[in-house]
């Protein structure tokens, strides 16, 4: 079926992590069964206790003491168990890692080989070579104009870069906002209003 | 006698039709019977939504004591739902599928939808998705008692599998058995 498809396979080490929590959810039910049963003599012992008869509340007592102990001991078993679990489940988190990092180490490796020095070498070359036709057409177009002309280009030029200065600063001042001009003043008169209430302070004391 | 609507020592508000004494017993007017096995429908899934009961028995009207008497039973009109009535009112709960028999091929006991197995598969994934545990093997029983309360905690099992059978229609999770029971994996699918 379609769904099949794209969920993972099972495999083995997902089977070995789900009867380790099975267990562990075994355990876990043991161990409220165990609560239950203390509980329970506790309230048998109370009972007979209550009824005069303290060699019953004793053995009650005695019960429940070694069901604590079983309770104690699955409590160690659990933490193993769970340890167990969150180490098993941190290795496959470091195997995908790994093979992640393995997949970056392929695709930069195919990137390399794309980008070969021989291949930039070649490319910088007809780039320099492109420039230079470049500048050869330019030349032989500037000698065809004559030393007025060459002259009038210069100044609308200089006419175009002066008319862009004036336009691009009034645009310039309507965005940033100007830096104030005065000292800031507040902290000083803050600094101050205390200490003059000191002062008068100081003067009230002895009155 | 005036019908005003109660609050439950349980903090359940119930509805004025509750303190009206033909509500109790079956009608024999079409009409009437139908509304009020509406009115029932919709009294026994607001107070299993409020007190989080996932089962009904006919034998909640049988013997008192039960998690449903405050429903089923109102002292002050000296009335109760009689088994029978209970169990016709049950019948429209399954015929109108907010309810399933569980276990099948008895009707006696029904396991209520007061969230449709398609809404609890939405909260089952989103609890995963919340607590990043996607992708991990989950057990049913891990699920449905985890250390942190969530909204999935007393879950009944069979509930949980029809939210689970939702999600693996979708791709969504995973059903994975081993000889000593049953879990399941989730993944962030694409809906």
């Amino acid at each position: 079926m379609g769904s099949s498809q794209s969920t993972p396979k099972i495999t083995p080490q997902d089977r070995a992590i789900l009867d380790l929590k099975l267990q562990r959810d075994k355990l876990k039910q043991y161990q409220k069964k165990i609560q239950v049963i203390l509980d329970r003599e506790h309230q048998i012992a109370k009972t007979h206790l209550a009824a005069g008869d303290k060699d019953r509340a004793i053995i009650a007592l005695r019960r429940r003491k070694y069901q604590q102990s079983l309770l104690l001991r699955t409590d160690e078993q659990l933490a193993k168990l769970e340890q167990l679990v969150s180490t098993i489940e941190f290795s496959l988190v470091e195997v995908s890692i790994l093979h992640g990092l393995k997949q970056g180490n392929e695709v930069l490796k195919e990137i390399h080989r794309e980008m070969s020095i021989e291949s930039v070498e070649k490319l910088m070359e007809e780039t320099q070579e492109a420039r230079e036709y470049q500048r050869e057409i330019g030349d032989l177009l500037a000698n065809k104009l004559t030393l007025d002309e060459e002259d009038a280009v210069q100044a609308e030029l200089k006419e175009l870069q002066a008319a862009a200065l004036e336009q691009g600063e009034p645009v310039l001042k309507d965005k940033l906002p100007s830096v104030p001009a005065e000292q800031p003043a507040v902290a000083e008169t803050e600094l101050q209003i205390p200490l003059r209430r000191d002062a008068l302070r100081r003067v009230a004391v002895p009155e | 006698m005036e019908l005003t609507t109660r609050t439950t020592p349980s903090d359940f508000l119930l509805p004025s039709i509750h303190s009206a004494p033909p509500f109790f017993t079956e009608q024999p007017a079409p009409s009437t019977r139908t509304l009020f096995i509406d009115n029932w429908s919709r009294l026994i899934l607001a107070y299993a939504r409020h007190r989080r009961l996932f089962t009904l028995r006919v034998e909640d009207a049988e013997v008192a004591g039960g998690d449903w008497d405050e429903i089923l039973r109102n002292e002050r009109i000296n009335r109760r739902v009689l088994p029978s009535y209970l169990s016709s009112l049950i019948a429209a709960l399954v015929a109108n599928n907010v309810a399933v028999y569980e276990p099948a091929k008895q009707t006696r006991s029904v396991l209520l939808f007061w969230r449709l197995p398609e809404e609890w598969a939405d909260v089952l994934h989103s609890w995963a998705t919340a607590s990043g545990q996607l992708n991990t093997i989950l057990t049913f029983y891990e699920i449905i008692d985890p250390p942190v309360p969530s909204p999935l905690s007393g879950l009944p099992i069979p509930l949980l599998r029809r939210a689970i059978a939702v999600l693996t229609r979708s791709g969504r999770a995973q059903i994975i058995g081993v000889a000593d029971g049953e879990g399941v994996r989730l993944f962030a699918g694409t809906k």
